[in-house]
């Protein structure tokens, strides 16, 4: 009897540790569960490192993949899996060391908290298509009662109004996979994928946009994103920081692994979506720029850099899809520091809107200082992370001949530049007098002054993990590949 | 005198007909209501329809239950398993779902007496 | 509160949302009559259905849901899961409420209807228990099964005013019937026999097929479902009828809930 690492642990850990949560109350190991689970994923994910780089990780569940659910691990998920153990551990630590509301701290929190990365981590990994959407309502649904958790009214608010969008959303993507199956008798999506293209082609259309409706408004694009800002600003900023941080890039790298793999040819569907990640990346950033309350201004932020990415994932390329999913891991370090900042600034300043925040840079220098550091990534200044990811994005659209993207990411980051330093100004005003009213735990810093290191790390050896975002872009491009290692070379 | 319904073609034209009355009749009833209530039943409605077109239209006339009881001995001449197994998880899924938003929706009602989507207005700016 | 009408009477809104259902409906009419009536040929659940006597299960649908698709399944589980926890958590705080509010809010049901249903109740375990049993072999299963099990401990609280359901228990069989079915999946990937996630570890010859010890581990799991469906839908029906019963002991003796 031996215990093999495969990636079923991903999912199958924090199931279990979530199912099994009366039993850590009552020998109060809570807490430290919280902050393990993720930190164990992360470990596991560094330990398959080696192995998912020599070729895709496939495990069976049960019977063989054109038939049954298979996992798979490849350098393009790898990242994926990693970012969202890297993100849960931050968060995770944040709560447990800023010693956080009651209300993050209890068992429910921690059984929606972990069950949010299962979903997370299962929706990256799976290669089937019902499978999908069963995690993707796993992490779902954990989001919505997230959001609600605190209870109150502008907290339900913000967890109804996740709810019925994200159901709508939901019913979209069955609708779906059901015409998916009736059409070509398969759920696997490679199976699926070999058979698309014999599809009637009005029907390959109304699939598509099923879907794009569906997995469009889980990743926050364009016309269907309305209800973000209310559901980051009714959130607890740590639990904002962790939807913008990973459950909307889970979904983006679900939206463009689909495309990629399901069209034969995704020059059309990629021109849609880069349309649609501009027009998300423009009016975003225009209206982030007269927002009076923090997590709002951060809710917009995130959707401009959710269009970026959109838009450099869609064209397709290698180089700028390497920088998208580069971008990916950046936009989640920036923001997940900037959503712990503004929990902390929240929390000593009892409210987040600019009019009461002027001069709290001295009150709270540290968290100011780190607010700024965030700030100038999201805008890409040398010499931190936002910048290289950037670069390879303009790099790639340059090379390429196509410049319309690249003169609209230097509007929207001039734009960006823009509302961030209103609020840096308003944040060291030297007339402002605030006086904290709750101190902060020192080791609150901790996670923080993590992903601040990281982001400097990135964009100072940016050559370190540029190997690791080129296998990852050439593997989510290589459809041939994907479709041979499991469907066998024969197809 | 229902023979016709033999015809896999008219049998499914007939599924198809009342799945997508039902669909649209929920999507009309989400964009068109505003109590919180209604919105939830309008969305159990769309996926209700979804699980009838999915369970109708992978079964044809003439197969039977795939379960081997009264005399059948081998797993031929059968419905398709997988939309049935698939369709039972959808159910279970969207129970969970409806039950979560209709506990939501009543404690935010306990809280601040409304019911209506379009005056949930805590979180706007300014 | 003022009486305001949630439906204004905005004619045109209404007249365009029902033009543009209309118009999508008859577009998706169109492309579905046109092309989605030819049934499948070759579809990978003919496959398993051809391939299903080696799990020895009687029931297709059964082997599908357990075995072949059971990763849906536990995801399913958890969905409810997650969904009794949330609605534990919006309806929860009753340790405190307990000694405050009188349980029943209404007048006391009538004796003749405790009785019947003290008597109906044991009878619709058995059903419950039964068709959960039997799930592998017959229509029915965990889920269905669970479910006539929960609608006992309803009808219960319901009708019974003596009748409590213990939140500890319910929470500790839930927590255990869950982690059960991950150990289960678990030791399919540990055993060298079948070494996948969920496998199915036990013997399970095909001659036993239509026993009721067949099948390997699909009961187990099966049971394992039914346990934790009972105990979720119930907990939800409890948390639902005990606040609600609350909230309307409170309007009575004139004291809004402060929140």
């Amino acid at each position: 009897m031996t215990l093999p690492l495969t990636p079923v642990w991903f999912v199958a850990l924090p199931l279990l540790l979530a199912f099994a949560s009366p039993l850590w109350v009552r020998y109060r190991l809570l807490m430290p569960l919280l902050v393990g689970t993720p930190a164990l994923l992360l470990l596991l994910a560094f330990v398959l490192l080696p192995e998912v780089r020599t070729g895709p990780l496939l495990e069976t569940i049960v019977i063989a993949p054109p038939l049954g659910i298979h996992l798979q691990l490849d350098s393009a998920s790898w990242i994926l899996v990693a970012l969202i153990s890297l993100a849960g551990l931050l968060a995770t630590a944040f709560i447990w060391l800023s010693d956080a509301e009651p209300y993050l701290r209890d068992r429910r929190a921690f059984v929606f908290l972990l069950l949010l990365i299962a979903g997370c981590n299962g929706m990256v990994l799976t290669g089937d298509l019902f499978n999908l959407y069963v995690f993707l309502e796993i992490a779902g649904v954990s989001a919505y009662a997230l959001s609600a958790l605190r209870r109150d009214a502008s907290a339900l608010e913000a967890g109804l109004k996740y709810l019925i969008i994200g159901s709508v959303a939901a019913v979209f993507f069955l609708f779906s996979v059901v015409l998916i199956y009736l059409q070509t008798g398969q759920l696997n999506m490679a199976a699926v994928a070999a058979r698309f293209g014999g599809i009637p082609a009005p029907m390959q259309l109304l699939i598509g946009l099923l879907m794009l409706v569906g997995l469009g408004i889980k990743a926050e694009l364009f016309p269907f994103n309305f209800w973000v800002p209310d559901v980051y600003q009714g959130s607890h900023p740590v639990l904002a920081g962790l939807f913008s941080g990973l459950l909307v890039k889970a979904f983006l790298f679900v939206l463009f692994h689909l495309v990629f793999l399901l069209l034969a040819d995704p020059q059309v569907a990629g021109l849609w979506l880069m349309g649609l990640g501009a027009t998300t990346m423009l009016i975003a950033e225009v209206v982030a720029l007269r927002q009076e309350d923090m997590r709002r201004m951060l809710a917009y932020s995130s959707l401009g850099q959710i269009g970026l990415i959109t838009l450099a994932l869609g064209f397709g390329m290698q180089a700028t899809t390497a920088g998208g999913l580069f971008h990916m891991v950046n936009h989640t370090l920036v923001k997940l520091l900037l959503f712990l900042t503004a929990a902390v600034l929240l929390r000593s300043f009892v409210s987040a809107r600019l009019a009461d925040l002027a001069g709290a840079g001295r009150a709270r220098p540290l968290a100011a200082a780190l607010f700024v550091l965030g700030a100038l990534a999201v805008m890409g200044l040398p010499p931190l992370s936002g910048f290289a990811s950037k670069l390879w994005i303009l790099k790639g659209f340059a090379e390429a001949g196509v410049f319309w993207p690249v003169a609209l990411i230097l509007l929207a980051a001039l734009i960006e530049a823009g509302y961030y330093f209103r609020w840096i100004k308003v944040l060291y005003d030297p007339n402002g007098d605030l006086k904290a009213a709750a101190p902060v735990e020192r080791m609150a810093y901790v996670p923080m002054g993590v992903a601040a290191g990281l982001i400097i790390l990135l964009g100072v050896a940016p050559f370190l993990v540029d190997d690791l975002f080129i296998e990852g872009a050439q593997t989510l491009l290589d459809r041939g590949a994907a479709l041979s290692a499991v469907l066998g070379a024969g197809s | 005198m229902l023979a016709f319904l033999d015809d896999p073609k008219i049998l499914h034209g007939i599924y198809v007909l009342g799945t997508l009355t039902l669909f649209f009749i929920g999507l009309y009833g989400l964009l068109a209501k505003r109590h919180l209530l209604k919105v939830l039943i309008s969305i159990a409605v769309m996926e209700l329809s979804v699980y009838l077109l999915f369970v109708g239209l992978a079964t044809s006339p003439g197969e039977t239950a795939p379960i081997l009881s009264d005399g059948l001995t081998e797993f031929a001449g059968m419905a398709d398993p997988v939309p049935q197994a698939l369709t039972l998880t959808a159910i279970v899924i969207g129970l969970a779902v409806l039950a979560l938003g209709v506990s939501l929706a009543v404690q935010y009602h306990r809280l601040t007496g409304k019911a209506d989507i379009a005056r949930m207005t805590e979180l706007k700016e300014l | 509160m003022t009486a305001v009408p949630l439906r204004k009477r905005v004619r045109v809104k209404t007249l365009l949302l029902v033009l543009l259902c209309g118009w999508l409906f008859a577009v998706h009419l169109g492309l579905l009559l046109q092309y989605g009536l030819d049934g499948q040929s070759a579809s990978m659940g003919d496959a398993l259905l051809a391939r299903n006597a080696e799990t020895a299960s009687a029931n297709a649908v059964t082997s599908v849901v357990v075995s072949y698709r059971g990763f849906d399944t536990l995801g399913e589980v958890t969905v409810l899961f997650l969904a009794a926890t949330g609605i534990g958590l919006f309806f929860g705080r009753r340790d405190r409420r307990d000694s405050e509010v009188p349980e029943t809010a209404g007048s006391p049901p009538n004796e003749m209807m405790v009785t019947g249903v003290r008597l109906l109740f044991p009878v619709l375990i058995l059903l419950g228990v039964y068709v959960v049993v039997h799930g592998h072999l017959s229509p029915g299963g965990g889920f269905q099964g669970g479910v006539i099990i929960a609608t006992a401990f309803f009808l219960r609280l319901l009708a019974d005013p003596d009748f409590r359901l213990s939140h500890t228990r319910v929470g500790l069989l839930e927590s255990l019937s869950g982690s059960g079915f991950v150990i289960m999946g678990l030791l399919g990937l540990s055993l060298a026999g079948t070494a996948t996630f969920l496998g199915n570890f036990l013997p399970h010859p095909v001659a036993d097929m239509g026993r009721l010890l067949s099948a390997g581990v699909i009961p187990i799991i099966y049971c394992l479902v039914g346990v934790k469906v009972g105990a979720e839908v119930a907990a939800i029906f409890g948390d639902m009828l005990e606040r609600g019963g609350e909230h309307e002991a409170a309007q009575v003796k004139d004291k809004p809930e402060a929140e």
